[in-house]
């Protein structure tokens, strides 16, 4: 146990923290480190790829270890949290591609309304609905699409880089038809 | 909480930027610490634009630290009443002294009279910029503060406010070993030893003998930085302070304290230009309560604890 604790120092969680709990702030944690968000922006040469990718990979690393220690500890994960079900960030982890549809099921499996996202990102709810209906005519430019996935992602503790890499180059396909 | 030897505790305010509300949290903190009983005592630092008694709805008072400095009037005699009780004011001068001619020692004279004042607390108020007086000033006391908020030119100043405190710090205590010339010459030849940034230095420094890594651990282990955000809008930015916690410890290697935040509120802007101090004027605003949290995580070094919310889900509530 004494080695694992400088993992769940890095998720700066303590040693009760279940894996949804963990993943949530593992989620967290990668998006921040991979988006463009202004706290590391702001660092300008201080950001720099080595201290990146070293701290990533302990990141991966430490996530990884814990859901084995938890996995094997308690092979059925029996408690309840208020917004994901057991076996859903296990679901969440298996969807291949995340398409419209796909975000809408993560969406409505959390029990996350459209409504709540608005209240927090102040994106009108009816961008929501075309993001999640692929009606990418709603979005003049790519910019705008991608700042409100972040958004979207953000809310819902998706992974915004793996939402991204899967979801935009629909949207770029269906700009270069047009 | 105060230890004998030394009769108050000194907190300094500072942060590179302007406009950050510097001045608004040490007026606000200081009127909460009186409020509570502790005798305060609120210094204003910014030579060049000294405004804190605009706070308290004081008109500039007659004597300034430029008559400390030029006619040797004792402090206690420069402090006014603030009109809250329990809290003095002892102000800048407006523009007739220059800031930066102010020496080392002048500064250690000036610290040693606030040291004497009959005080719990003594806040001090520091202008924007990272001038070595500044972060002078910044490093003799006991509570460090960095004001900012959360818009990108603000953190950049910070984290460079930050650093240059860092980097002053370790000058300091390295000469007091006797070692100046390791610092400089490391730093000076940094492309050898593939050092990039303050991160690589100390890196360098702690691995490059035991001796130099005792003094890390021991003298400079526990140097913690506070910081205060303001003009929080969204729940969004009260992460900031969270991630800036995480981002200071990952890529500068420093250790910060996220004491609090405080929203954004027209209510407090109006008490500010009405020159009314918002903690006795406003009971409604959401503002008291956050001013409160902050002062208390500062005299516990307590850190705001977002993560908790984080992982519940809760945070959408706050804001």
């Amino acid at each position: 146990m004494e080695a694992y604790l400088k993992y769940y120092d890095l998720f700066e969680l303590p040693p009760e923290a279940t894996i949804e709990e963990i993943y949530k702030v593992y989620a967290y944690l990668k998006a921040l480190y991979t988006g463009d968000a202004m706290e590391t922006t702001a660092l300008n040469t201080d950001f720099s790829e080595d201290l990146l990718q070293d701290y990533l990979s302990r990141l991966d690393d430490a996530y990884e270890q814990l859901k084995l220690l938890l996995e094997t500890k308690k092979p059925a994960l029996t408690k309840k949290t208020d917004v994901m079900d057991e076996g859903l960030s296990d679901w969440i982890k298996s969807i291949a591609c995340f398409s419209g549809s796909a975000l809408k099921t993560v969406r409505e499996r959390m029990g996350v309304d459209l409504n709540d996202i608005f209240a927090v990102s102040r994106i009108q709810p009816h961008y929501l609905e075309d993001i999640e209906n692929e009606h990418f005519s709603s979005f003049r430019a790519e910019v705008f699409l991608r700042s409100y996935l972040i958004e979207y992602t953000r809310f819902l503790s998706l992974d915004s880089q793996k939402v991204l890499a899967d979801y935009l180059p629909r949207y770029r396909k269906s700009q270069g038809q047009a | 909480m105060d230890t004998p030897e030394k009769h108050c505790k000194i907190w300094a305010v500072g942060g590179g930027k302007g406009g950050t509300g510097k001045s608004f949290i040490t007026s606000s903190t200081g009127t909460c610490l009186a409020l509570k009983g502790s005798k305060t005592i609120l210094l204003d630092a910014d030579l060049g634009g000294a405004n804190l008694h605009s706070f308290f709805g004081l008109n500039k008072p007659r004597y300034s630290l430029a008559d400390f400095f030029e006619k040797k009037i004792p402090l206690q005699d420069i402090m006014v009443q603030s009109g809250v009780a329990n809290l003095g004011l002892i102000t800048g001068s407006i523009g007739s002294l220059d800031s930066e001619s102010i020496n080392f020692a002048q500064k250690q004279k000036l610290f040693r009279h606030i040291r004497a004042l009959d005080a719990d607390h003594i806040l001090i108020d520091l202008g924007a910029g990272t001038h070595i007086n500044t972060l002078d000033t910044f490093l003799l006391a006991d509570r460090m503060i960095v004001v900012t908020v959360p818009e990108i030119t603000a953190l950049e100043n910070m984290y460079q406010f930050i650093k240059s405190v860092y980097f002053r710090k370790m000058k300091f205590i390295f000469k007091t070993y006797d070692l100046n010339t390791t610092i400089q010459d490391t730093w000076k030849n940094r492309a050898s030893h593939n050092i990039r940034s303050l991160k690589d230095l100390i890196t360098h420094l702690r691995e490059s003998s035991e001796y130099i890594r005792d003094i890390f651990d021991r003298e400079i282990s526990g140097f913690v930085v506070h910081i205060v955000l303001n003009q929080v809008r969204t729940t969004r930015d009260i992460l900031v302070g969270e991630n800036l916690k995480s981002a200071c410890m990952n890529f500068l290697g420093l250790k910060v304290v996220y004491a609090g935040y405080c929203r954004q509120d027209e209510a407090v802007h109006e008490n500010i230009n009405n020159k009314e101090p918002f903690l006795i004027f406003n009971r409604i605003s959401p503002v008291v309560k956050e001013i409160k949290t902050l002062t208390d995580n500062i005299i516990t070094g307590t850190h705001l604890s977002v993560r908790k919310d984080l992982v519940n889900g809760s945070l959408s509530q706050i804001l």
